[in-house]
C-alpha cells in the first residue's frame, strides 16, 4: 500500500461515512413517493390503511406508497422514542399521542406546520373546522397557543360502555329502584344523564358471588357493576384521575401559565385531593384485578367483552372489538352513553374530561416532494366523504360539518356520544418533562389504588417531585 | 517463520509505507485532534473513525509482511469486539460524565455529577437504592429457588425410570419459551378474574384471592415464574456432572459400606462443584438484569421495581441517556465484583480441597 492508495482508502472511508449518515433519507423519484409511518396497532389506524391502499389516488399523478409501521400500543411510545432519538431518521409521519408534543418538537424531530397551513387554504379551512379542543389538544405546542404540530388522525374520548341485558332487565330495575330510589340507567340517554353517584350505585349494586342470581340467571362466576382504567402503566390512571381531579374543580399543573404556575397548592391542592379521592372510592366495587395495579384500559376493555362488568368506561378507539362476537360475548347486548360527570349542588353535572386520540405529525427530515404528498394525504384523510366513511367504519371525526350531520350518529352505537363529549375535554401536559411527570405520577397514583398510601400523600408527592423537576427545567420560578 | 519476519525491517517514524504503523498512529492522532477541535460533531466523529481504520489497516499490513498470520486470524474478532462491544462500552462511560438528553440537542460536562446524583440526590437516589435492594432480593431468592429445584430435578433425572426421555423434554420447554409468552401466560395465571390460581383458591377459602395485590404475593409471583423458566438451565447442567461420575467409585463405596449422604459429599458433590458454581455464575448475572417479567407482571407495582427497569425507565423513557449510562456503569461494577468475588471463593475452595 503506498500512500496514494492510503488516501484513496481514507476516501472511501470518508464516503462510507456519508452514506451512513445520509442513510436514512429515502430518496424518490418524481414518479414514486414513498411515507415511512409509525402508527399504534389498532382499528382506527388499520381502517386509514385498507381506506388508502383501496381508495387513494393522489392528485399530483405520482404513485404514493405508504409504508406502515404497526406498533403494538404498550410500545409503541418506546418504539418511536427510540427511532426518534437515535437518529436514524426512519418515520416521515408519525401517529403522535397528543401529549409527546413537547417532548419531540424540542428535540427537533416533529415539523412545525403553519407555513404548510397557511401556503394551502383548503387546508387551512380544514383545520378551522375542527373543533377546538381537539385541534388544541392534537396540533399545539405550546399547548394552547397558535404554533400548529398534528393533524388530528383520530380523535377519541372516553364514554361509558354498559350491558342492556342486565341494566335493563325488569328485576334488576324494580330492586335498583327499591334500594336507591332512582332509575337504573337503561337506554343511551339514561347513561347520558348518569352521575358518579349513580354508577357508584351501579358498582355496588351489581357485585354478585358466583352463585347468586343475575337478571333472572344463576352466576358461575362473579360478576362486578363497573369498571374504570385504574393502572400502572403508561397513562392508565393519569387519565381517569385528571377527570376526577377537574371535576371537583383541582388542577394539574397548568403549562399555559408557566413561568409563574406552580405545581405545589395546585396539584395537591384540598379541591384535587377530593377529586383523587372520589376516585379511590370507586375502586372497591371494580373486579379484584384492580387490588393489582395492572387494569389497564386493555384489562377493563377485556373485563367487559368477557361479561364480568355490568358497566365499563373506556375509549372509543377500544369499542370495534367489543361489537364483533368473536370477540365478545356481550356484542348484542351493548348501549353507549355519555362518560359520568360530577353532579354540582345547582344540578349541573360536570364533565371535563381527559381527551384521547391522536394527531399525525410530520417530521423534520421529510422531503418537499414528501412533504407535498404528505399534505395530499392528509386533506384526503379529512375530506368529508372520507371522515364519513372512516366514521362509518368505527372511527371518529372531529370536523364539525361531518359529526353534525344527522348521518353521523347512524354508524357505531357510541356515535351519538361522540359529538356533545368534544366541548368538555382537556389534555394533560405537552412538556418536553411529559414522560417524567407521567411516570413519576403513575407510580404514586398505582401506590395509591393498591391502598398504600392516602390521596393526600400521594399528591403531596406529587406536587413536591413536579415542583423540584419543573422549576430545574425553567418552566416555574 | 521467524527467518522470514526478521528480513523485515522496523521502518524509520517518517518512511511512508503501508506497515508503518507508528506513522498511522501519529497521523491518527494529529489528524483527530485537528477535526474535533475544527469541524462540527457529526462529522469529527467519522473522521476519528476513519483514522481508527487507518491505523488498524496499518496494524493489519504489519502483521501480513512479518507473517504474523495467528493475529491475522484473530483480527477480525478482535475488530468486531472493538465495534460492537469496546467502543459502545468506552463511549457509553464518556456520557456518563455529560448531562446529555437524547432528545435535546445540547450537551455540558458535568463530571462525577451523574453518579453523585443517583447516590445522594433525595428523588434521584431514592429510587436508585430501593430499586438496588429489590434487584438484590430477587437475586437471592430466585437463583436459590432455580438451584434447588434444578438440583433436586437433576438428581430425579440422573436415575432411570420409564418415560424419563419424555419427561425431561417437558420440563425442559419452559427453557424454550420465550420469555414475554411465559410473562402473558403468567399474567392470566395470577388474574384474580381469569386465572386458575384465583379460581381453585376462591373455591377452597370462600374469599377473594388476590396474589399480585401486596408485596409478597408480588414477589412470590415473579420469582415462581422465573424459576419455572431457569431451573430446567440449572438442571441440564448439573445432569452433566452427574452423568459424569464414573460409576466404580460408587460401586466401591457400597463395598465399603459408606452411607449414601458421604458418598453424595465425598464422591457426587466434587463432580458437579465447578458445574454448579458456573450456574450460580450465569443465573446470578441473568438475575442481576431482571426486568422483563417485572414489566410484564407487575410493571415495577408492589414495590417490585429492579435497577434494570429502572434504567431502562430512565434511559429509554425518560431520555435521560447520560444519567442512564451512570446509572449502567454502576451495575457493571456490581456485576464484575460479584463475578469476581465468586470465582474468588470457587478457586480457594478448589485449593482447599
Amino acid at each position: 500500500m503506498t500512500a496514494m492508495t492510503k488516501v484513496k482508502g481514507l476516501a472511501t472511508a470518508a464516503s462510507f461515512a456519508a452514506t451512513l449518515l445520509v442513510g436514512g433519507v429515502t430518496y424518490a423519484s418524481a414518479e414514486e413517493v414513498t411515507l415511512t409511518m409509525a402508527v399504534p396497532d389498532w382499528p382506527p389506524t388499520r381502517i386509514m390503511k385498507k381506506f388508502f391502499d383501496e381508495q387513494y389516488k393522489p392528485k399530483s399523478g405520482n404513485t404514493v406508497k405508504l409504508d406502515v409501521d404497526f406498533i403494538p400500543w404498550p410500545d409503541f411510545y418506546t418504539r418511536v422514542n427510540a427511532s426518534l432519538t437515535s437518529g436514524e431518521k426512519k418515520y416521515n409521519f408519525i401517529v403522535s399521542d397528543s401529549q409527546w408534543l413537547g417532548a419531540f418538537v424540542e428535540g427537533g424531530y416533529f415539523r412545525k406546520i403553519n407555513d404548510l397551513i397557511d401556503a394551502d387554504p383548503e387546508l387551512k379551512a380544514t383545520m378551522e373546522s375542527m373543533h377546538p379542543a381537539v385541534l388544541n389538544a392534537y396540533s399545539t405546542y405550546p399547548n394552547s397557543t397558535p404554533n400548529y404540530y398534528g393533524f388530528p388522525q383520530f380523535p377519541d374520548v372516553l364514554v361509558t360502555y354498559g350491558r342492556k341485558d342486565v341494566l335493563c332487565n325488569d328485576d334488576e330495575q324494580a330492586a335498583f329502584k327499591a334500594k336507591y330510589n332512582e332509575k337504573l340507567p337503561c337506554t343511551g340517554e339514561e347513561i347520558d344523564a348518569m352521575d358518579w353517584n349513580t354508577f357508584e350505585h351501579v358498582g355496588e349494586f351489581f357485585q354478585r358471588k358466583k352463585g347468586d342470581k343475575l337478571a333472572g340467571q344463576v352466576l358461575d362466576d362473579d360478576f362486578y357493576g363497573i369498571a374504570y382504567q385504574a393502572g400502572k402503566g403508561y397513562d392508565f390512571s393519569t387519565s381517569s384521575v385528571h377527570t376526577f381531579v377537574w371535576q371537583h374543580g383541582g388542577g394539574i399543573w397548568d403549562e399555559t401559565k408557566a413561568p409563574t404556575g406552580h405545581a405545589e397548592g395546585v396539584v395537591n391542592s384540598p379541591k384535587s385531593i377530593e377529586g383523587m379521592e372520589h376516585f379511590l372510592k370507586l375502586l372497591k366495587y371494580m373486579p379484584p384485578v384492580v387490588k393489582t395495579g395492572t387494569m389497564d384500559i386493555f384489562v377493563s376493555d377485556q373485563l367487559f367483552r368477557e361479561g364480568k362488568v355490568a358497566m365499563n368506561i373506556d375509549w372509543i378507539g377500544l369499542g370495534e372489538a367489543s361489537l364483533d362476537p368473536k370477540t365478545s360475548k356481550v356484542a348484542d347486548k351493548l348501549v353507549f352513553g355519555l362518560a359520568p360527570g360530577l353532579r354540582g349542588p345547582d344540578g349541573k353535572v360536570n364533565r371535563t374530561s381527559q381527551i384521547g386520540g391522536q394527531p399525525f405529525v410530520l417530521t423534520t427530515w421529510t422531503t418537499p416532494e414528501q412533504i407535498k404528498e404528505a399534505v395530499g394525504f392528509v386533506k384526503w384523510w379529512l375530506s368529508p366523504d372520507i371522515q364519513h366513511q372512516f366514521a362509518a367504519a368505527g372511527g371518529q371525526s372531529a370536523i364539525k360539518s361531518v359529526y353534525s350531520d344527522p348521518k353521523y350518529v347512524t354508524y357505531r352505537p357510541w356515535d351519538r356520544a361522540w359529538a356533545n363529549s368534544l366541548d368538555w375535554q382537556k389534555d394533560m401536559w405537552h412538556v418536553p418533562q411529559f414522560f417524567e411527570l407521567l411516570t413519576q405520577q403513575q407510580d404514586q397514583y398505582d401506590l395509591a389504588i393498591t391502598g398504600k398510601q392516602d390521596a393526600k400523600t400521594t399528591l403531596d408527592n406529587i406536587a413536591k417531585f413536579q415542583e423540584d423537576l419543573l422549576k430545574n427545567a425553567g418552566l416555574i420560578q | 517463520m521467524t527467518a522470514v519476519s526478521s528480513t523485515l525491517l522496523t521502518p524509520r517514524l517518517t518512511a511512508v509505507v503501508a506497515h508503518n504503523w507508528k506513522l498511522a498512529i501519529a497521523v491518527a492522532v494529529v489528524v483527530s485532534a485537528i477535526s474535533m477541535a475544527g469541524l462540527p460533531a457529526a462529522v469529527s466523529f467519522w473522521v476519528v473513525g476513519a483514522a481508527a481504520a487507518l491505523v488498524a489497516a496499518a496494524f493489519t499490513v504489519n502483521a501480513y509482511r512479518r507473517h504474523y498470520f495467528g493475529a491475522l486470524l484473530v483480527a477480525p474478532a478482535i475488530a468486531v469486539l472493538f465495534v460492537m462491544n469496546i467502543f459502545p462500552l468506552l463511549w457509553s462511560l464518556g456520557l456518563s460524565f455529560f448531562a446529555y438528553q437524547a432528545n435535546q440537542q445540547t450537551i455540558r460536562f458535568v463530571g462525577l455529577g451523574n453518579y453523585v446524583r443517583i447516590l445522594t440526590n433525595d428523588l434521584a437516589a431514592h429510587a436508585t437504592w430501593g430499586a438496588l435492594i429489590n434487584t438484590a432480593m430477587f437475586v437471592v431468592f430466585t437463583v436459590s429457588a432455580q438451584m434447588i429445584v434444578g438440583f433436586l430435578l437433576a438428581i430425579l433425572f440422573a436415575k432411570q425410570f420409564p418415560l424419563r426421555k419424555y419427561l425431561l423434554i417437558l420440563v425442559l420447554t419452559p427453557m424454550m419459551l420465550s420469555v414475554v409468552a411465559s410473562g402473558v401466560f403468567f399474567t392470566y395465571y395470577y388474574d384474580p378474574t381469569f386465572g386458575i390460581l384465583s379460581y381453585v383458591i376462591n373455591s377452597i377459602s370462600g374469599n377473594q384471592f388476590i396474589l399480585m395485590s401486596n408485596k409478597v404475593g408480588a414477589v412470590a409471583g415473579i420469582v415462581f415464574a422465573d424459576a419455572w423458566m431457569w431451573s430446567p438451565f440449572v438442571m441440564l447442567l448439573v445432569l452433566a456432572g452427574l452423568v459424569s461420575v464414573p460409576k466404580y467409585l460408587y460401586e466401591a463405596a457400597a463395598i465399603d459400606r459408606i452411607s449414601s449422604w458421604r458418598q453424595f459429599w465425598m464422591i457426587t458433590f466434587p463432580y458437579i462443584r465447578g458445574l454448579l458454581m458456573l450456574a450460580l455464575l450465569f443465573r446470578t448475572i441473568e438475575a442481576f438484569k431482571l426486568a422483563d417479567l417485572v414489566i410484564l407482571l407487575t410493571k415495577g407495582g408492589n414495590d417490585t421495581l429492579t435497577i434494570s427497569y429502572h434504567l431502562i425507565r430512565i434511559a429509554n423513557e425518560q431520555n435521560k441517556t447520560s444519567e442512564g449510562a451512570a446509572i449502567s456503569y454502576l451495575m457493571l461494577f456490581m456485576v464484575i465484583v460479584l463475578t469476581n468475588l465468586y470465582l474468588y471463593l470457587a478457586n480457594r475452595r478448589t485449593k482447599g480441597a
